[in-house]
């Protein structure tokens, strides 16, 4: 009764979880928390703000750096507070410069910032990095 | 149609105070965190007990208070991870990993529903029998073990690969 339906629940799924954490599944997946996936090293961008959604459990932004649009991962609410950034120096539109940690795989464009630069004030949203 | 939802949960006043919030959520990941430590800390005992560990210790009074604790812990997880979810719902629902998460938490739990109506369960229960239980039991038992850690897992992976 339990064994037989169970494993025909668990077969889809199993299957799934071996798809997603085999090799081919973690690589260039593996974003956002901590910093294993990203470059060392700081990597500096210039553009304009397109979409912004600010918040937990942290914040993105979209960038037109040249015509080229980067994501760029900020902090939560209270990493941002910290630096002295608030939601509104984040609007669409404005001109930041943004100084971080680029995703390893450079076909994705996708930096995690550790530093933003609006009007040529440094915010600096990891201190103990350089 | 789901999207919509998603998008209108999302959008709800106090969600969006949670995603604003700068240490609200924290306290409600903690909430989820400590519902886990609570499910997963009275489940695997009782598991480990099925399967033959610590045989010397009556298995009706494990349940007791093992099965409470657990029922609560997953009560509590379940309550922080829908406010969790809310703050980001339509961004969650199409990640691969957290519908693996969902679909692995819905068989633990049609498990563990199982384990417990089985009628060996409800031997091994009754005080002054002493009856051990059988390979069906044990086979839930493990199973039971594999799947919660599968759970912990890919809520874990969550946080990167979404």
């Amino acid at each position: 009764m339990l064994t037989r339906r169970s494993f025909f629940i668990l077969g889809g799924p199993v299957a799934l979880a071996a798809a997603l954490f085999g090799p081919a599944g973690l690589r260039g997946a593996l974003a956002h928390h901590g910093w294993r996936w990203a470059e060392d090293g700081n990597f500096e961008l210039t553009g304009i703000i397109e979409t912004v959604q600010l918040g937990n459990p942290h914040g993105v932004l979209t960038v037109d750096a040249e015509g080229e649009v980067w994501t760029v991962e900020v902090g939560q609410p209270w990493r941002n507070e910290q630096a002295g950034l608030t939601d509104e120096m984040l609007a669409v539109g404005r001109e930041v410069t943004i100084s971080g940690a680029r995703s390893a795989d450079h076909s994705e464009k996708l930096v995690k910032a550790e530093r933003v630069i609006i009007d040529g004030k440094v915010y600096n949203l990891y201190p103990d990095r350089n | 149609m789901l999207a919509d939802a998603l998008a209108a949960l999302q959008n709800l006043e106090p969600v969006a105070a949670l995603r604003a919030s700068r240490w609200v959520y924290p306290l409600v990941n903690t909430a989820h965190i400590a519902g886990i430590a609570l499910l997963f800390g009275a489940i695997a005992p009782l598991d480990l007990r099925l399967l033959g560990a610590w045989r010397g210790v009556p298995l009706h009074l494990l349940a007791r208070v093992l099965q409470p604790v657990a029922a609560a812990g997953l009560a509590l997880a379940v309550t922080a991870g829908l406010l969790l979810f809310a703050v980001s719902a339509t961004k969650y629902a199409t990640t691969p990993v957290f519908l693996v998460k969902l679909a692995l938490l819905a068989a633990a739990v049609v498990n563990a529903v199982l384990l417990r109506r089985h009628p060996d369960w409800v031997l091994a229960r009754v005080p002054g029998l002493a009856a051990e239980p059988g390979p069906r039991l044990k086979a839930a038992a493990a199973l039971s073990l594999v799947l919660w850690l599968g759970v912990i897992l890919c809520g874990r992976f969550i946080a990167y690969l979404a």
